[in-house]
């Protein structure tokens, strides 16, 4: 249990650095699909692995929304907007570099987390908290909806795994509200961006700017 | 049951409203408005008389301090709901009341249940319910504020989602009955055993989350744009409850903490974040040109304040942080239904712009002048005590050089927000308002609520005294 989840999360950090170094947006909307599918495998190994029945649920919902449904709108939303050309002084290189940095932050801030836990799974704690770290810097640093929305999503992502990794799955109430708060959450961005886009010409949100002081 | 009844009203009236148009939907709102309140003060009559009430085997359950929050969410919801057919008189009303009784419904969820996920979820709630409704007015300056409002809020929340997470886990590291191992009741239980580590690295997380609900600084950003953006009914709900019920949030989990990572941990966090955020509210109060954003950074002040006096803790602190939750909720509230009337009347949002009140409008002028002066602090109405209270409790507790800080930027803040008063209530107007609303009808809420702030400062109706210790037993044992 411990190779294989150590494993999942890792690959899941390798997309997520994907995600932070690739620019065209069908190729990031990929990466989050592939993202959430890895999520997903972890939740049920760990589901099969510790005989929690519940988690495999909770996987099948997850691949539903976050593998389908979540994707689809994001396609929908970014269908149109031009591919995310570098801008001078942003160059992936940079962004990976924080990335790679916020990794190390991850395994210091989860060191009490870590040191009381006694899972088989605790390796992979950190590994979890990095992609969440990695997903706020990127909704933080996003030029344009689409890449606060992302990021958002990864953020989410990496505090999900965070969260099966540490606890095997929290009660089922509060599972099935994260999935219905993602989703509206994702449903109403999309209202919002498309009257952004009728008002503004562009998801641009740097073009949102009469609010100050 | 009692509280069953009381989640019900506003969900059932949130759905029947959902298609309800013209008329109907007004006497709709109204009665639903009018439940809950009744609902709301049934509620925390019988829980301060007896035992906390609970229904769905505890899954719901309300103790003195969910009292506290249910009166308070029920008055603030039915002076707000005053409002709104009188804001919606010359607009389509869309979907205005169904939103606007399931922004309440979740926020009496999120105050009167005992499983900490179920009120995460609640909290979450309310930014969804509320974010369609800071856009009504569908213009870019409110599009932009409700974009942000989502964004920030969204990340915020997750970051209180991972808080519950990590206090999850240190409890079932201990208890392995996993469907209560997020009760309250429970955490309160286990608190001595948690891991003083990770109990801290939870808190860390639900302060920064918690706190970007209730617009504590440097998480406040979202704050002024919806605040002032969002329809005045709105603005008097998300002011006046929802930055409280993101304190309430915290306010939970602080004794727990207490007593798994000790007592300096969490005071530590609330009083850097309350200093800060009564700074920054300082600063800006001078700044701000837009009268509702003005109003907007005086709830940051004010929530810093709160988070000051529990911080301070103690008996005083605590019971003084709640006392002036309530009053700032409702001087808050009844100076955004003004400011709604007074942009009614004269088209504009700006300081500048809506000179000589006193004179023009003093049917809105004068109770005006009185709710901000009582936001201000000044005696006779209850912020004044409240304030007093914390203030008195950061110089007994034995932070002295903290509560002088604080008291130094109530100084300033009190400028500020004095300036921009005197501008609105007395310089020359550049444009004459539109005719001025009269009647019993406007006029009654706002003298109800100037009416509670008068008790709280000068006399204590009964039971508020013992209302306020019962919830210090909680809080600050």
């Amino acid at each position: 249990m411990t190779t294989t989840s150590n494993l999942l999360a890792f690959l899941g950090l390798v997309v997520t650095l994907l995600i932070v170094w690739r620019q065209s947006w069908p190729a990031r909307l990929r990466l989050f699909g592939a993202q959430s599918l890895l999520l997903a495998v972890l939740a049920s190994t760990i589901g099969m692995l510790a005989q929690r029945r519940g988690l495999l649920l909770v996987a099948a919902v997850f691949v539903v929304v976050k593998g389908w449904v979540i994707p689809r709108v994001l396609a929908r939303i970014g269908a149109g907007a031009p591919v995310r050309s570098i801008a001078p002084g942003r160059s992936p290189g940079i962004s990976l570099l924080v990335a790679g940095g916020l990794v190390v932050v991850a395994y210091v801030i989860m060191l009490p987390v870590t040191a009381a836990a006694e899972l088989p799974t605790e390796g992979a704690i950190p590994l979890a908290f990095a992609i969440a770290l990695i997903g706020l810097y990127l909704c933080v640093t996003g030029r344009d909806a689409l890449g606060h929305i992302l990021g958002f999503l990864v953020f989410e992502n990496g505090i999900f795994g965070l969260a099966i990794l540490a606890t095997y799955g929290l009660p089922g109430i509060v599972e099935a509200g994260v999935f219905l708060d993602v989703l509206v959450i994702v449903l109403i961005m999309e209202a919002v961006v498309v009257q952004v886009r009728r008002e503004h010409d562009s998801i641009d949100v740097d073009r949102l700017k009469e609010l100050r002081g | 049951m009692m509280l069953g009844v009381l989640l019900a009203i506003p969900l059932v009236g949130a759905v029947l409203l959902w298609r309800a148009a013209g008329r109907v939907a007004t006497a709709l709102h109204a009665l639903t408005a009018g439940l809950t309140l009744t609902a709301a003060l049934a509620v925390s009559v019988e829980v301060n008389r007896g035992e906390p009430v609970a229904a769905l085997d505890g899954f719901l359950r309300a103790d003195v301090l969910s009292a506290w929050m249910i009166a308070l969410i029920g008055i603030v919801g039915a002076l707000a709901a005053s409002e709104a057919p009188r804001y919606l008189a010359h607009t389509a009303p869309a979907r205005f009341y169904s939103l606007f009784h399931l922004f309440v419904f979740t926020m009496l969820v999120a105050v009167s249940t005992d499983d900490v996920g179920l009120m995460w979820v609640a909290v979450e709630g309310t930014t969804l319910a509320s974010v369609f409704l800071v856009n009504f007015e569908h213009t870019r300056a409110s599009l932009e504020a409700s974009y942000k409002y989502l964004l920030i809020c969204s990340v915020g929340i997750a970051i209180a989602f991972l808080g519950t997470v990590l206090v999850y886990f240190a409890g079932i590291q201990q208890f392995n009955d996993e469907a209560h191992a997020l009760r309250w009741t429970t955490l309160m239980r286990l608190a001595p055993g948690l891991a003083p580590r990770v109990i801290e690295l939870a808190f860390v997380f639900l302060v920064v989350g918690y706190g970007t609900k209730a617009g504590l600084a440097p998480m406040h950003t979202w704050l002024p744009d919806a605040h002032s953006e969002a329809p005045p009914p709105v603005s008097a709900l998300m002011s006046g409850v929802l930055l409280s019920v993101g304190v309430y949030a915290i306010l939970r989990f602080k004794p727990a903490v207490d007593v798994a990572a000790g007592p300096g941990f969490a005071r530590g966090i609330l009083l850097a974040l309350g200093l800060l955020s009564v700074a920054v509210a300082a600063a800006f109060l001078w700044t701000s040109s837009n009268y509702k954003r003005m109003l907007a950074y005086s709830s940051v002040e004010h929530i810093g304040l709160v988070c000051l006096g529990l911080g301070f803790g103690g008996a005083l602190g605590t019971a003084g942080a709640l006392l002036h939750i309530a009053n700032h909720a409702l001087a808050k509230s009844i100076v955004f239904l003004l400011s709604g009337r007074i942009r009614s009347a004269y088209g504009s949002a700006e300081i500048a712009a809506v000179g000589g009140l006193m004179r023009r409008m003093p049917r809105t002028g004068a109770p005006f002048l009185a709710a901000m002066l009582a936001l201000i602090g000044l005696p006779p109405f209850g912020l004044f005590v409240s304030e007093v209270m914390i203030l008195a409790a950061g110089f007994t507790q034995g932070f002295p050089a903290v509560a002088g800080v604080a008291l130094v930027l109530l100084v300033v803040a009190f400028g500020g927000l004095l300036r921009g008063t005197h501008t609105i209530l007395y310089g020359t107007p550049p444009r004459e308002p539109a005719a001025e609303i009269s009647g019993w009808g406007p006029a009654f809420p706002v003298a109800a609520a100037l009416l509670l702030l008068l008790l709280t400062g000068l006399a204590w109706p009964p039971g508020l005294a013992g209302a306020l210790d019962r919830i210090v037993a909680i809080v600050a044992p």
